[in-house]
């Protein structure tokens, strides 16, 4: 049982090296990061304590956010999606991003305190 | 046969009338017709105050006393050109006797010229009075149609009211059906207040005259005006119930109504009022009734019954149908003879003697008050288990007992008596019976109420043991009193009976009553600010700060190891000038954190935005067009 999930994972593992633009790969490599400092973030405030509130809403909200955005920038800038994006080019997917992070760092730096 | 038919239409209404009539509540009485008189006689000063001085004192029956003097003021004061001033001159003089005024073809030609469907309704008004005064033929017809043109046009209250005062001076062959229609129209025009009053809206002097020209038509072409009983007691008390004048003229306008109210045809609203409380009793067995018309004068031919007087706590009738008598303009009646028990009662009083007397039928509550005394006072101090027998000490009222009793635990101390009506000897119950005592040392007073038994025999008990708590078992020297009240008495009691020593059982020390300490100094509340929380320690911060800002290092070694480079980079302007504007609005956002609120940074925020925008576009256009090209 436990061999098919290794081969299972072994292969998707390998099907994603060869087969990810590498374009995506950064991005994947970005969303592997804020997953992380999300995860850590949360883990603090599981370990320690909720004070300030606040700080850690803003902080684990900015994460998520983040998070979001940059799924979002894979999805639209993915050759495999060009038929559903017809309208959005790569760069204008790309200027969406920045601006949507504008916004949410504004929020964030806000609540922050 | 008079009597039996006042009776009878009486006895129907008392039937039919469950509701009370309306009787006035307010009434000018002798001081206030006294007041009346001495503004009206007030020296005047233009023909004007003349006019309402003379003419107002005529309608008290009063006449002015220098009759001559006036009569010079008048002519001298007259200007024969004014149409007002003629009727000031004409009514004034005609209230004096043998004043004359002298009457020019012009003056006469001006009075009759002014009666037109162009001169306003009190022009008319003036100029029709002045006529008649000076006894000048006049057309009636004429002025009706006159007077009916002015009514359609002016439609206003005092218009009507003055069209109607004209109506009654013309001559009675003269139409005067429609005018006399608006009585009844602006009868429906009056505001009815709460029920009580009934006045017009502009004012206590339209209404008053609003009255005087009603009836004074009315008497005049003899039809009864469609006003009703309860409508002329409401303008009664309208008229009435302002005891000061602000003016000549509203003092004028309440004379001119007292007079015709009580001087008319078909109503005469009858006043009657208790002369002094409503009270009898032995030393005053008489109540006395004023009954007057407005004008505070006595009705000669009133004959004043009592229906009915039952009392108000039995319900027991006492009279029927016992007529006052009257004596020295006042209607007594001898109410003591009919023996009545103290208490209150009502009567039912019915004033007959003219058809025209309105609110002839009074309800009045009248009390009868008595002397009480104190019988078969005995006091004892009776032994709880009954082995010794009780020793009774009489008193007789208003002495005090010579020995004190003395009650400690074991005893009770008692007392009995009776409280009767001083002449017939009936038994009494007061609402006020208590028994007080009071100690002269330390000026306790503890009371207590007596209560009557089935018999109405008084009885008071005093259990030491029991009611110690009363007198916080203080033993000592009691003082006691008899204390006996009630509004239908006429000497209330307050009796020293004797002393009584009482001993309680384990006297605590009587402490020193303490004053209630409301308002000394409170204790001071310290305020507690918000802790703030607590915090964890520096190490553990400083360890997670580390560990959380890691994974950017993982992010780098990741991208190196991916080989995402910065190759492409194109140095023209626009894009140089996009990251600048990138990095300036992060730095903004860390500025914003530290020091800036969200105006200011919205503020920076829009101008680096579009500069960031602006040149951000660019370059990605010109990064689309190379891959496009590229393609």
């Amino acid at each position: 049982m436990s061999n098919s999930v290794i081969s299972v994972i072994s292969r998707f593992l390998e099907e994603y090296a060869s087969s990810t633009p590498n374009k995506l790969k950064v991005i994947d490599a970005y969303l592997l990061y804020i997953m992380m400092t999300g995860a850590l973030q949360f883990l603090y405030c599981l370990l320690v304590g909720t004070f300030p509130f606040n700080s850690f809403l803003s902080g684990f909200i900015s994460c998520v956010g983040s998070f979001i955005l940059a799924v979002c920038l894979r999805i639209q800038i993915n050759p495999q999606n060009k038929g559903e994006f017809l309208s959005i080019s790569p760069e204008r997917a790309f200027a969406d991003f920045l601006f949507a992070h504008t916004v949410l760092h504004l929020v964030v730096i806000n609540f922050i305190g | 046969m008079y009597p039996f038919e006042g009776l009878f239409s009486l006895l129907v209404l008392s039937l039919v009338l469950e509701t009370q009539a309306l009787t006035p509540t307010h009434h000018l009485t002798t001081t206030d017709v006294a007041r009346l008189q001495a503004v009206l006689s007030q020296p005047f000063t233009d023909l004007k105050s003349a006019y309402y001085s003379v003419v107002g004192l005529s309608k008290l029956g009063i006449f002015v006393a220098d009759a001559d003097e006036t009569c010079r003021f008048i002519n001298s004061n007259l200007d024969p050109s004014s149409v007002e001033s003629l009727f000031y001159a004409a009514e004034a003089s005609q209230a004096l006797s043998g004043c004359e005024i002298p009457v020019s073809n012009d003056t006469r030609d001006l009075l009759l010229a002014t009666v037109s469907e162009d001169s306003t309704a009190s022009q008319i008004h003036q100029s029709v009075s002045a006529l008649s005064a000076l006894g000048l033929p006049l057309a009636s017809q004429e002025v009706v149609s006159a007077l009916k043109a002015r009514i359609s046009k002016e439609d206003n209250v005092l218009a009507i009211i003055l069209a109607l005062q004209t109506a009654s001076r013309l001559s009675q062959q003269a139409e005067l059906g429609e005018i006399l229609e608006e009585i009844e129209d602006l009868a429906a025009r009056l505001d009815d207040l709460g029920g009580v009053y009934l006045q017009f809206e502009e004012g206590l002097e339209a209404t008053a005259l609003f009255v005087s020209a009603a009836y004074s038509l009315s008497d005049h072409v003899d039809m009864e005006p469609p006003l009703k009983e309860d409508q002329v007691i409401q303008l009664v008390n309208s008229i009435f119930s302002k005891k000061s004048w602000d003016s000549l003229s509203e003092a004028f306008s309440v004379a001119s109504a007292a007079a015709s109210l009580s001087n008319n045809r078909f109503h005469v609203p009858v006043i009657v009022s208790a002369q002094g409380p409503a009270a009898v009793s032995h030393s005053h067995p008489f109540l006395q009734l004023q009954v007057t018309d407005v004008l505070c004068q006595p009705l000669s031919s009133a004959s004043v019954l009592v229906e009915s007087a039952s009392a108000v706590a039995s319900k027991s009738a006492i009279l029927n149908q016992a007529p006052f008598t009257l004596r020295d303009g006042v209607f007594e009646l001898n109410f003591m003879a009919s023996q009545p028990a103290s208490g209150y009662y009502q009567f039912s009083v019915a004033i007959t003697g003219d058809s025209r007397f309105v609110a002839n039928h009074v309800e009045l509550k009248v009390k009868v008050s008595t002397r009480v005394a104190i019988n078969n006072m005995d006091l004892s101090v009776v032994d709880k288990d009954q082995s010794i027998g009780p020793k009774t000490t009489r008193v007789e009222y208003p002495t005090k007992a010579k020995a004190s009793f003395m009650a400690d635990s074991h005893q009770n101390f008692a007392m009995t008596f009776q409280l009767v009506d001083e002449t017939t000897g009936v038994e009494l119950t007061p609402h006020q019976t208590f028994v007080r005592l009071h100690n002269q040392k330390t000026g306790q007073e503890v009371v207590f109420v007596a209560e009557p038994d089935s018999k109405n025999l008084y009885k008071f008990e005093l259990d030491t043991a029991e009611r110690k708590t009363e007198f916080d078992s203080i033993s000592g020297t009691y003082a006691l009193y008899l204390m006996v009240g009630d509004a239908t008495l006429e000497n209330p009691i307050l009796w020293n009976v004797a002393d009584v020593v009482l001993k309680f059982l384990d006297e605590e020390a009587p402490g020193t009553i303490q004053a209630k300490t409301l308002y000394v100094p409170k204790p001071e509340i310290q305020h507690l600010f918000r802790e703030p929380e607590k915090k964890p320690p520096t190490v553990v911060s400083n360890a997670f700060t580390a560990l959380v800002l890691s994974p950017f290092l993982l992010l780098l070694i990741l991208w190196f190891k991916l080989g995402a480079n910065i190759s492409n980079f194109t140095l023209s302007p626009s894009t140089i000038l996009f990251h600048i504007g990138h990095a300036a609005m992060l730095g903004l956002m860390y500025v914003y954190w530290t020091h800036l609120n969200m105006f200011q940074t919205l503020k920076y925020l829009a101008i680096i935005g579009s500069l960031t925008f602006l040149a951000g576009n660019r370059m990605l256009a010109q990064k689309a067009v190379k891959r496009l090209d590229g393609k």
